[in-house]
């Protein structure tokens, strides 16, 4: 897979990239869905009233542009739904978290963190559907006054959360190691 | 009073016009910040294909209405 990194690091390798859970997107997919059979049953139910209320020469081409327009915009809509899903990544390098969150069509937000400065990694499975599904949220502590990232309702968080630890634990170790011979080289 | 029924097919070419641009900055977002994936390029074509049709069964029904005809906005009444 081609992953547009920002700018990637020296020696950097994708370790996890994550999106919502696909439960998320079809709850999205079934709304749309309902709206669109929406009018067929109103046509169903009250279409013999609208007919009489307007003449046939009235009413047929207003319910031709409304029922036309009505696709365009739920189609619009859905496929706006599956952007935003698709479009909101975590991305979990060896050496960085990078965080990119589709907001709207014109406000895009990408913000990354170092491994290093990571502190405290939790999970959290919340709900119903949250709990058969295991799917929930990661919130990412950083050193310093900067918000924690969250991973919104990733699947297996717990999983998730377990990696990222055993990644930053892992890089923390190789700081390390390179200050230690640094001062070495130094003296 | 008389209005033209051609009215009704001029508010809704504005809302076409409206879903075209929002699918040229949808389509945009997608290109320009998604992943060059099998799956983003068959989503693109899918959603253009099944705008097309909606489009062209719209066309269908359009073309065959006189536009040309108008209607009474109040109908009058005999007395």
């Amino acid at each position: 897979m081609f992953i547009n990194l920002s700018k990637n690091l020296e020696g950097e390798k994708v370790i996890m990239l994550l999106r919502r859970h696909w439960f998320i997107i079809l709850k999205k997919i079934i709304f749309w869905a309902i709206v669109a059979v929406l009018p067929l049953i109103f046509y169903s139910v009250a279409g013999n009233v609208f007919e009489e209320l307007f003449s046939y020469r009235l009413s047929y081409p207003i319910l031709v542009l409304f029922a036309s327009t009505y696709y365009l915009y739920v189609w619009l809509f859905l496929f706006y739904s599956f952007i935003d899903y698709y479009l909101d990544v975590w991305i979990v390098t060896n050496e960085r978290i990078i965080n990119i969150e589709q907001r709207g069509l014109f406000s895009r937000e990408v913000s990354e963190q170092k491994l290093y400065r990571i502190q405290d990694v939790t999970s959290e499975l919340k709900g119903f559907f949250s709990t058969v599904l295991d799917y929930g949220t990661v919130h990412i502590q950083t050193a310093g006054e900067e918000p924690r990232f969250i991973f919104k309702e990733v699947p297996h968080p717990q999983t998730v959360a377990k990696k990222i630890i055993k990644i930053v634990e892992e890089n923390k170790k190789f700081h390390k190691i390179m200050e230690s011979e640094d001062k070495i080289s130094a003296k | 009073m008389t209005i033209p029924l051609a009215i009704f097919y001029y508010i809704y070419l504005i809302f076409v016009l409206g879903f075209l641009v929002f699918t040229v900055f949808n389509v945009y977002h997608l290109v320009r910040f998604g992943y060059l994936t099998f799956t983003n390029i068959t989503i693109i074509v899918f959603y253009i294909v099944v705008s097309i049709l909606i489009l062209s069964i719209s066309w269908r029904y359009t073309s065959a209405i006189d536009w040309q005809q108008s209607f009474e906005l109040i109908p009058t009444f005999p007395f």
